[in-house]
């Protein structure tokens, strides 16, 4: 009888290995915090993250939580310590130590902020008496690495891609100073840099604005447009600044906050983004259709074009700030210094594409019976994907209202107001800047391309 | 003077038009911020949930609640409240490929997926015959009551929909058939073992406390432990002990009633630990500590008739929790109160079919970025989010529709 009982109650008390589905989303939250010789990383995942674990349990199926200390460690060991490197100055520190580790309840907030965060990973565990089903904790650990010295840059790199088919993780750095710096990605990003330096972020930036105006079909079809009537290299500069100017006035406003943060607003811009395309593209093709080369026209023709790419520019920046919403994070301290780094990446792409687009149009003009026929028929292209864009991104933002007028909302045109009226006249100083330098002896066109 | 110095004058004028014009406006926002009342702010998501799979349609919409991942969890009636129009696909034959009731408890992600869904009937416990409200508590656990006619009972689950607890037993209520032989039940607000229709259930993480709304039958609060289901206390009205005497119609005009009317549909804790009640036919929330002693009440739109106007009620997501939601599925809108106070500021929604209009609002939950989430009994049949958008000056009691702008 002794024995039976026994048995039975290994069956019902006994650890078991859970061995359940990868989950689908799991959110893995942690704090960093530098000081004292090492960095001390506070960690909480969802326990359904942890898988082929036995999790000693007890009657009605709840944690034994007198029992589960060990269980966790061994998880935290296996599922997060292994995987989770820290960099100081590019260097690897060494494999961090657990220093703690508990079962928390769902709903428990400790990990709002890191005080209350370390404060549960050193106070006392859960009551033993109380039920928790164990898909519905979650593991808090405390880790700790070495630092090889004080000072220093920290990196971090973790692959906890196989936590769930989905993770996220929610990263908040604890500087010296007391500031939290916070991050958030999916997957794995590779080697996050916590604290950049200037150069770092500004490097990093700069590539991410050359590889957004490579990824952006729109961008490239306006450039597009814009090259095809301009073939001198002083005017398709100036006009190429212009935009820059224009679209780096708005990206770095938006970045500080200023864009409207209505739901009408991004697809407002990305509407306007495709009637830029159309605009160039027809203003393209009624100058051909009535034989006026532009820039052998010079003064307004030149201005008008110089004014049009201003204006669009501006709107262009807004969607270069859609596109840099979730980079921001990675600046730094370096918030002005990586946007401008952005901008100086998309104007080095700009020019190549420009400058790539002009000499193609050029070449592909000058063995053509009639270029000025070419120039029609491609920015008749350009201009139908303009529209077809045009119409579906305007369907989208026509569901959305405007919305009320009031003291507020005329406060925030006023602001825009004001700097649509610094990029025109920080374009217009250019132009003039350019306009002066060239007069002493007007540049010959530095590729030809006469009108037919 | 040239034609640069123009134009340079022309830019320093702007500047200096725009400037003035900024500090003029300013000024204006300024004070109309601080002379007006201040309530959150919200624009109905017309796009969230994302459609149902499997040809699955949502019944009468009778609970809501938030998980701590900000997962929303509701329940319907599915199958048992939709017409043969609506569920061809169940019949038998099927008379069409649409559709079939979706399973009574549904989980979505914040984009609108449906993540799990389970419920229904199943061995170890009596799945309540017409389920109304859920609520997840701070352990994760999912509880379920019931407002049919034997139900009093409530039902504790995991979020895998794993049964936990049953307290209460179905046709607890039950009283001697009549002369015709039809079985009857009556109300006992009294029995500290089963309930009489259970509205909601709101769990305490301080004191692993449950507070029952009881119910459609019983006209009651109690309070259990959370973990054994023990009947701790319970109260009527006023926190008198319950009478289950029938009150009659409720009329606006005549003295505040001494009992709960049926049903008494919701019980909230909030932070400072005051319980709040949905008195919902007498139009009214009474305000209670924990232990069941009365501190005061309000009468939320007291001409109000029929089913009453206070269904459920959820706190905003600021530490003070500063505001009280309330749906008002009498006269098809949610309120916005102060807490403190129980003062309306304003209220949204209309009657109507479209997003961000209501049929019926019966439940209430607030995420943890402040979005409300409502769902809609009837012909309602649905969930809705509103979006959260910050607080602003109350400019208008009625703002009808919050459309998103």
């Amino acid at each position: 009888m002794r024995i039976l009982a026994a048995v039975a109650a290994a069956i019902v008390f006994s650890s078991s290995a859970y061995a359940h589905d990868v989950p689908d989303d799991v959110v893995m939250q942690a704090f960093l915090q530098p000081g004292g010789g090492r960095v001390s990383l506070l960690v909480r995942v969802p326990l359904t993250a942890m898988r082929d674990v036995d999790i000693p349990s007890r009657a009605g199926g709840f944690v034994d939580l007198a029992r589960v200390e060990p269980t966790l460690r061994h998880a935290a060991t296996v599922w997060l310590l292994q995987g989770i490197n820290l960099l100081q100055d590019g260097r690897v520190l060494p494999t961090g130590t657990l220093a703690g580790v508990r079962l928390s309840l769902p709903s428990d907030r400790a990990f709002e902020s890191f005080e209350t965060a370390r404060a549960q990973l050193t106070g006392p565990p859960l009551d033993p008496a109380m039920q928790v089903m164990w898909e519905q904790g979650t593991l808090d650990a405390l880790i700790e690495y070495p630092l090889e010295h004080s000072g220093g840059r920290i990196a971090w790199r973790a692959d906890v891609r196989r936590l769930g088919q989905r993770v996220t993780t929610v990263l908040r750095l604890v500087t010296a100073d007391g500031a939290v710096r916070a991050f958030e990605w999916h997957g794995d990003p590779g080697v996050v840099q916590l604290d950049p330096h200037w150069h770092q972020a500004a490097l990093s930036f700069l590539r991410a604005g050359v590889s957004h105006v490579f990824s952006g079909p729109d961008h490239l079809l306006f450039l597009l447009c814009i090259a095809i009537p301009l073939r001198r290299v002083r005017t398709l500069v100036l006009v190429v600044t212009s935009f820059t100017i224009a679209h780096a006035t708005t990206l770095v406003a938006s970045a500080y906050g200023v864009a409207p943060s209505g739901g009408w607003f991004p697809p407002l811009v990305e509407t306007l983004i495709a009637a830029s395309i159309v605009w160039m593209a027809l203003e393209n093709i009624f100058d051909s259709v009535a034989g006026r080369d532009i820039e052998a026209a010079g003064g307004r023709a030149v201005a008008r074009r110089w004014a049009a790419t201003t204006v669009f520019g501006l709107i262009h920046g807004f969607g270069f700030s859609f596109a840099l919403r979730d980079q921001l994070q990675f600046a730094g301290t370096h918030l002005l210094t990586s946007l401008l780094a952005f901008n100086v990446g998309v104007e080095i792409a700009q020019l190549v594409v420009i400058v790539g687009a002009a000499a193609a149009v050029t070449l592909a003009f000058r063995r053509l019976a009639s270029p000025r026929v070419a120039a029609i028929v491609v920015s008749a292209i350009a201009a139908h994907t303009g529209w077809d864009w045009l119409l579906e991104r305007g369907a989208v933002w026509w569901r959305f209202p405007w919305p009320a007028p009031s003291p507020a909302a005329l406060v925030a045109v006023g602001i825009w107001l004001a700097l649509a009226a610094v990029a025109a006249a920080g374009a217009w100083g250019i132009r003039r800047l350019l306009d002066g330098a060239a007069r002493p002896e007007r540049g010959p066109r530095a590729v030809s391309g006469k009108p037919a | 003077m040239n034609r640069n110095a123009i134009t340079a004058v022309a830019f320093l004028v702007m500047f200096a038009g725009l400037g003035a014009a900024y500090l003029y406006l300013s000024r204006d926002v300024a004070a109309a911020a601080r002379s007006a009342a201040q309530a959150p702010a919200f624009e109905v998501d017309p796009l969230w949930p994302k459609p149902l799979p499997n040809h699955w349609v949502l019944g009468s919409t009778i609970g809501v609640s938030v998980d701590e991942s900000d997962h929303v969890w509701i329940i319907h009636r599915s199958s048992a409240t939709l017409g043969n129009n609506e569920k061809g696909l169940e019949l038998k034959p099927p008379t069409g490929e649409c559709c079939a009731g979706a399973p009574p408890v549904l989980e979505f992600d914040q984009a609108g997926n449906l993540l799990n869904h389970w419920g229904g009937p199943g061995q170890g416990y009596e799945w309540p015959s017409s389920n109304h409200g859920i609520t997840v508590d701070y352990k994760g656990n999912v509880w379920i009551g019931g407002n049919g006619e034997g139900d009093a009972q409530l039902l504790k689950f995991t979020k895998s929909g794993k049964f936990l607890l049953q307290v209460g037993r179905a046709n607890a209520r039950a009283v001697p058939a009549d002369k015709e032989g039809v079985s009857k039940f009556g109300g006992n607000s009294n029995d500290t073992t089963s309930f009489g229709r259970v509205a909601k259930i709101f769990v305490d993480p301080k004191e692993n406390e449950a507070f029952i709304s009881d119910g459609y039958l019983n006209k009651r609060v109690v309070v259990l432990d959370a973990d054994t289901g023990a009947f701790k206390r319970y109260w009527g009205a006023y926190g008198n002990k319950p009478d289950d005497t029938n009150l009659g119609p409720y009329n606006p005009d005549a003295p505040p009633a001494p009992q709960f009317r049926n049903p008494v549909h919701c019980a909230e804790l909030s932070v400072d630990r005051l319980l709040y009640v949905c008195d919902r036919v007498n139009d009214r929330i009474q305000v209670f500590t924990p232990a069941g002693k009365f501190l005061k009440e309000a009468f939320i739109a007291k001409k109000s008739l029929g089913e009453g106007s206070v269904w459920d009620i959820a706190f905003s997501k600021d530490p003070q929790q500063t505001y009280i939601f309330l749906a008002d599925g009498r006269n098809m809108k949610i309120r916005i109160l102060k807490r403190d106070t129980l003062e309306e500021l304003t209220n949204f929604g209309d009657g109507g079919r479209q997003p961000g209009q209501f049929y019926a609002p019966h439940s209430l939950a607030v995420d943890s970025k402040g979005n409300l989430y409502t769902t809609e009994t009837y012909e309602g049949k649905r969930v809705q989010r509103f979006v959260y958008k910050g607080l602003r000056p109350v400019s208008t009691k009625d703002q009808g529709v919050v459309w998103p702008r």
